[in-house]
């Protein structure tokens, strides 16, 4: 017995040692050789990397059937199953695996701001570097190609549309009320703070099926799952002051930020065109909460803030001054959740709610608004393969809106009630790491019109070579009338506007070139017959327009040393026959060529950030009211150069220096006409100017954390 | 950042010399360390990915591919190669966080990997990750204060911020100082473990005279 089993165990041992070898070769669909792939038996130590040629051998001591695996970076892996000893000299071809990093792109239309994104145009930092963007995420994006200069207005109007046809939405889900209302030639800014952002994505056209209700733009904001670590930060600056914390524990954390606003001390030591009886002051507040778990996180953001001033406004047909003042409460709660399920699953959902009240005085009319918003919204998004992915949703939009006017003479109340569901499919098909596409369509219900909006959209990629790309956009778009004429009849429908984009992209380190044609036909358009819309006016859907024009972009931070700079071109071909036209003409907010050039240095030996930003824009188009030709006349060319000097006293303390428009150009935005002609049958005009020509701006941004290096140039 | 690895050789090497009986772990990474000390850091990182495939509570092999990885990705020009090599590092690292949370020597890898975005572009990457790095070795410090890697890491990290914003890196050459007194007393819990970085410590303290 004894004999029998060291027999077996000398059977067994030796039989344990009897060693195979495995040799093959990996080549690439194109019989070109892999070199370092990793190849091995499954469940075992044994294996080896292939060689230059693409060979590789190894012996092994198991036996019978196994897993052979060969994997690579970049490529899927390959398992072959076989009996040990008959894997010799096997050829094995891999195949390219579908990279989300490195592979072609959906990137139409689409600029985005971040870190981590290819086709990423500004970097986290731009939004609040770009000199003349003073800290306003709108004012940096106004320097990217698409966008028009409306230096009065300061929202984003896109490819010759309106401020009004883009939408903001916050975590996927939509800010009804993005701006801080303002008056004439007064700009506004976005209301939130831009270091709560991680990524920005701006979409000038063929936007997704997720979005709808916007006509020509789409602004993605997404906020920061995870702070970086506990910090106070206290601004002081000329035009107010700031405080925020950030509190962190394992899974969760909070945020808090206050600032207030008063312009009185800077116009009180600077000229303005106007009188102001109350300078601009305002007080605003947000604070996010964050909460982890294993598979999803939640978010709870909400902000609000409260403005007022009162100006008399420069008027030649109010020898007096024109009076207006404003007051506005506005308040904005937005939640979302995100989990990830098993098998590739992910549920995304959002509510927001908006409340807005306004309070305003022109001349002798005030006008008491209230807004109520409500957006909710469920999407989820499923990963079948590496090549297909699945995405649909569902939403659902309330706003109740009301107004009452009254003046001496008049009052009355105005009011609507707006509800709209959307639904949307959509699909991310890769063909291979050079093609994509990505079908879907988009239906949306209007309650108060009973009808139905089918928009179909299509977005598709082919990377011509490691770092260029063409792509292609279609799709229609409809959005919901505005407010001021929903208010005042409940006969109109959806105004509509399809996009045709054609894009190539060139990046390669630290260089991106983009170009872009596009073209954009408007239908549907709401018309009216009064010099404003009014309860008596006629209304109508019968407007139409076009827009057709090329976008540049170039950025460049390779060429100098410490140095970057971008460059955008558009040219715009727009004509649009709405509101209360005659016929179609030029709208007075586009013009035909837009340039920004922005640029930034850092000066390592005064440890300083140095920046300029230049923007030109050809004239933009006002009606001569002493000639019969509507919006015929043009202005002068606009011109700004601004430039900033952010001086690091230490790593935690943050001198900022601005100042906008340095040259001092007196730019005209249109014309105001006298009501009656003079003595000689001549209307009298005055220019639109801004308020100020130039503004300057200092600040002192200080950091207190425990690691003594965080500060905030990225707050700047 | 060829010292380091030149550094790891030499403990891969010295490693071999164990003649211990070992078991099959030990054995395949005993190996692993010797294919990177023979100048084959990506075959190395391939067969500590084999060990990953059957041995899945270890994170030593995890922390190796990720380390191999980010430092390989130092001087890489190709955008694509490098986020390829740095996601990978950045998976296996997270593998080991998983496997073996809180350990001040993994965090050291995950801000390596920052440090080689930051290398790479700094002004796409430098604010961002900086601030997530100083919180990397704020963490670290916290949990080993007397881990001589933590001392060093940290006090290089804080010199490279000090000469970016031009001020002194003086006051960090006696953080350097302590990790080599650190280093003179520390025993890694095996030879499989971690040990480098006294010659590195030695070296920047060099600079510093």
């Amino acid at each position: 017995m004894k004999s029998f089993l060291s027999l077996m165990l000398l059977v067994v041992t030796s039989f344990s040692f009897s060693q195979v070898t495995i040799t093959g070769t990996v080549t690439d669909k194109r019989m070109v050789p892999i070199e370092g792939a990793n190849v091995y038996l499954k469940g075992t130590y044994d294996g080896s990397s292939t060689i230059q040629d693409g060979t590789f051998s190894f012996t092994t001591s198991e036996v019978g059937t196994q897993t052979l695996v060969i994997s690579y970076i970049s490529f899927e892996t390959f398992e072959l199953v076989a009996e040990v000893n008959t894997i010799t000299d096997v050829k094995i071809q891999l195949k390219e695996a579908i990279n989300t990093l490195t592979g072609v792109t959906l990137s139409a239309g689409t600029f985005e701001a971040g870190d981590n994104s290819k086709v990423s145009v500004l970097k986290p930092l731009d939004v609040v570097t770009t000199a003349s963007a003073l800290g306003d995420f709108v004012g940096a994006l106004q320097t990217l190609p698409g966008t028009s200069a409306v230096a009065e207005d300061g929202r984003l109007f896109v490819r010759g549309g309106g401020a009004e046809e883009t939408q903001i939405f916050i975590d996927g889900v939509r800010v009804f009320t993005p701006f801080t209302p303002t008056s004439n030639n007064i700009p506004t800014r976005g209301r939130y703070s831009p270091f709560l952002f991680k990524g920005i994505s701006f979409s000038t056209g063929g936007y997704s099926a997720e979005f709808g209700q916007a006509l020509s733009g789409v602004l993605q904001l997404n906020t920061i799952d995870e702070p970086d670590q506990d910090k106070t930060d206290i601004s002081l600056m000329t035009v107010g002051g700031g405080v925020g914390h950030t509190k962190k524990w394992k899974n969760n954390s909070v945020s808090v930020n206050a600032s207030y606003i008063n312009l009185a001390p800077y116009i009180s030591i600077t000229q303005s065109r106007d009188t102001w009886n109350k300078p601009y002051e305002g007080l605003a507040g947000e604070a996010v909460f964050r909460q982890k778990y294993e598979n999803g996180i939640l978010k709870l953001y909400a902000a609000t803030d409260y403005s007022n001033f009162d100006l008399l406004q420069d008027n030649i047909n109010f020898p007096e001054g024109f009076r207006f003042s404003l007051t506005n409460r506005n308040s904005y709660l937005n939640g979302s959740l995100k989990y990830f399920f098993d098998n590739d699953w992910t549920l995304q959902t959002g509510l927001s709610y908006t409340n807005d009240n306004t309070n305003i005085l022109i001349d002798e009319a005030k006008v008491k608004g209230d807004e109520n918003s409500i957006h909710v919204k469920a999407k989820v998004k499923k990963g079948f393969t590496s090549k297909v992915k699945l995405s649909f949703g569902t939403e659902y939009f309330i706003t109740r809106f009301k107004e009452k006017f009254s003046d001496p003479n008049a009052s009355f109340t105005t009011s609507f009630e707006n509800d709209l569901w959307g639904s949307f499919a959509e699909a991310d098909i890769f063909i291979s790491n050079d093609f994509a596409f990505k079908p879907g369509i988009r239906a949306e219900y209007a309650q108060d019109q009973d009808k139905w909006y089918v928009s179909p959209r299509l977005s598709v990629a082919y990377k011509t070579g490691d770092s260029s790309q063409f792509s292609l956009a279609y799709g229609d778009f409809y959005q919901n009338p505005l407010n001021e004429y929903l208010k005042l009849t409940n006969t109109l429908e959806a105004e509509k506007a399809t996009h045709y984009l054609l894009n190539y992209q060139y990046s390669k380190e630290r260089r991106i070139l983009r170009a872009e044609l596009f073209h954009k036909e408007y239908d549907n358009l709401v018309k009216f017959d009064d010099d404003f819309p009014i309860a008596t006016s006629n209304f109508n859907n019968n407007g139409d327009g076009y827009a057709t024009g090329l976008d540049l972009f170039w950025r460049d931070g390779k060429s100098i040393k410490n140095f970057e700079y971008w460059l955008s071109y558009s040219y715009l071909d727009t004509e649009r026959d709405y509101r209360n036209y005659p016929q179609r003409a030029i709208p007075n907010f586009s013009s035909e060529h837009n340039i920004s050039l922005v640029g930034k240095w850092w000066v390592e030996k005064l440890r300083s950030q140095v920046g300029f930003s230049h923007t030109f824009a050809t004239g933009r188009t006002y009606t001569d009211r002493n000639t019969d030709e509507f919006l015929a006349a043009k202005t002068k060319n606009f011109n700004s150069l601004s430039i900033n000097w952010a001086y690091l006293i230490s790593q935690q303390k943050i001198l900022y220096f601005s100042i906008n428009n340095v040259l001092g150009t007196r730019n005209v935005f249109g014309y105001d006409y006298a009501n009656t002609p003079n003595m000689n049958g001549v209307f009298e005009r005055q220019a639109r100017r801004p308020n100020a020509d130039q503004f300057f701006f200092v600040g002192f941004f200080w950091t207190i954390s425990t690691d003594k290096s965080s500060n905030q140039l990225d707050n700047l | 950042m060829t010292r380091i690895v030149i550094l790891l050789v030499a403990l891969a090497l010295g490693s071999i010399s164990q003649t211990n009986a070992q078991s099959k772990y030990e054995q395949g990474m005993k190996k692993a360390l010797e294919l990177w000390g023979a100048q084959k850091p990506f075959e190395s990182s391939n067969m500590f990915e084999r060990i990953t495939e059957v041995e899945s509570e270890e994170w030593l092999p995890h922390y190796y591919i990720a380390m191999i990885n980010a430092l390989y990705s130092f001087g890489v020009t190709d955008k694509e190669k490098l986020t390829l090599q740095l996601e990978r590092a950045k998976k296996h690292i997270e593998e080991a966080e998983l496997i073996s949370p809180n350990n001040p020597e993994i965090l050291i890898i995950k801000a390596t990997i920052n440090t080689a975005w930051i290398a790479y572009d700094g002004a796409t990457y430098g604010m961002t990750l900086s601030m997530k790095n100083a919180e990397l070795y704020k963490k670290a410090f916290e949990l080993a204060p007397e881990n001589p890697r933590v001392v060093l890491s940290k006090a290089e990290w804080d010199m490279g911020s000090a000469k970016y914003f031009g001020q002194s890196t003086e006051p960090y050459c006696k953080d350097v100082e302590r990790s080599l007194e650190l280093f003179a007393t520390f025993k890694a819990e095996s030879t499989m473990h971690p040990s480098w970085g006294k010659d590195r410590a030695e070296e920047v303290l060099k600079s510093c005279k």
